[in-house]
């Protein structure tokens, strides 16, 4: 498998368990964990734009 | 308990829509910062060439590198009279500053009269876009220059930048001989060689440096290098069986001038190094030499800039008293501007050793460069070009 194809499929991956994420963080009604729920989109937010 | 009901009390606070929007424009925000520092740190360093130097880029000697991050720049110089020709390699692995700023310093001060003289002086340019994870290396190195202004340099990392060369496999196979080694050495260039044209990014950018040598028809070629003062090859000179006399010759000679420095041969076996491939695989003499770096090691105390430059370490100094190190060591540690003075001092020998141990129409003459004391008193910022470079 080429880079590139590897390269879209991990970036799909992370795709969608940020929209599973974001999906939580507008579901959830305790504070505390749509917080945590942020907390975990930035590093999401990172690897699917590949920024680090 | 008590504390525990209250502290649940006070935390137990209504998610609402509204809350979840505000979270998540702060997540956005923090990672719009994050992403700031990470763009800062893949600037790449800015060199002033002497007069004189041809800027490329490695991507002339093999285009499928143009474009790409990998590409990095060629600095060639030629003398007025013919001879043979050299090529300078620093940046293999951007947490070894001795080398790249070896490097800088020749294509910044150097005044080529004879032969021709080629520096890649960030050799593997994505390293140089992070640090290695876990070793809380310093991002930058500063050099004080003659009119008091201040030029900075990246200290990376040893691997090509994660984000362009992954997954990281659990075994890498070394094509060329199916050598098996660490998973993490995937993203080592000097594992790489003699590399693979369709490969992966590490292995193409060793093939453009193969294709390098064997295009230019390099006569003789240097990898710098640094290694933690523990490693059992650190201020030594590696050399393949072709270039193992030219290498004696030089070490009995920078032993005379009273800088010590070990001979060793390049293992046969040990595949995908530069003195091993750069040989195997095209006409030059491959040298690879390296100096001790604490900031590298793993018995070093605080790891920082003061550290990477100026090599002093208390537990470094007490390792030395037990007699655990491989190279003479006292209170002044190993200034970079001494590590530079080495390897240097040293390729300046070797290109003085040329004209008795190769051939004596492959003679290189540099002028312009500073000798070894010259170096270590009045250190690399002297030698520096001023000019506008901030990029830091």
């Amino acid at each position: 498998m080429s880079l590139l194809n590897m390269t879209l499929i991990y970036r799909g991956i992370v795709g969608l368990i940020l929209l599973l994420v974001l999906r939580c963080l507008f579901d959830e009604k305790d504070f505390w964990r749509q917080a945590t729920a942020a907390l975990v989109l930035i590093p999401l937010v990172l690897r699917l734009l590949m920024l680090k | 308990m008590k504390f525990e009901f209250k502290f649940r009390l006070e935390c137990d606070t209504k998610g609402t829509n509204g809350t979840a929007w505000g979270l998540l424009l702060c997540a956005l925000a923090v990672a719009w910062l994050a992403n700031r520092d990470f763009a800062a740190m893949k600037v790449p360093d800015t060199i002033i060439p002497a007069a004189n130097f041809e800027e490329h880029l490695l991507s002339e000697w093999f285009a499928p590198l143009a474009g790409m991050p990998l590409d990095t720049p060629v600095y060639v110089q030629n003398g007025k009279e013919p001879g043979g020709s050299v090529l300078v390699l620093g940046g293999t692995h951007p947490n070894e500053p001795a080398g790249y700023m070896t490097a800088v310093l020749l294509t910044e001060r150097a005044r080529v009269r004879r032969g021709k003289l080629c520096v890649i002086p960030f050799a593997n340019r994505p390293g140089f876009g992070h640090t290695q994870p876990q070793e809380a290396s310093p991002e930058t190195i500063h050099f004080t220059l003659p009119d008091g202004s201040t030029r900075a340099f990246r200290y990376g990392s040893r691997d090509m930048m994660h984000t362009l060369d992954w997954p990281v496999p659990d075994i890498y196979i070394h094509r060329a001989s199916g050598q098996r080694l660490s998973g993490n050495e995937s993203r080592n260039l000097n594992r790489a060689y003699p590399g693979v044209p369709d490969g992966t990014p590490t292995e193409r950018l060793a093939w453009a440096i193969m294709e390098f040598l064997r295009k230019e028809k390099i006569d003789l070629a240097f990898d710098l290098h640094e290694a933690s003062p523990e490693y059992p090859v650190v201020d030594a000179i590696v050399a393949h069986e072709k270039s193992i006399e030219l290498a004696a010759a030089t070490a009995m000679e920078l032993k005379g001038r009273g800088i010590e420095i070990r001979l060793e041969p390049s293992p046969k076996n040990l595949r995908g190094l530069s003195h091993r491939e750069w040989g195997d695989f095209s006409d030059t003499l491959p040298i690879l030499m390296e100096v001790a770096n604490p900031s590298q090691g793993r018995l070093r105390g605080r790891t920082d800039e003061a550290l990477a430059l100026t090599g002093k370490d208390r537990a470094y100094a007490k390792a030395a008293g037990l007699g655990r190190l491989f190279v003479p060591w006292d209170e002044n540690g190993k200034p970079l501007d001494m590590r530079v003075a080495r390897h240097l001092t040293a390729i300046m020998t070797f290109l003085s050793m040329m004209e008795f141990f190769v051939d004596e129409n492959k003679v290189i003459e540099i002028d312009g460069l500073p000798a070894y004391q010259e170096l270590v008193d009045q250190g690399i910022g002297k030698w520096l070009t001023v000019g506008n470079t901030e990029n830091h």
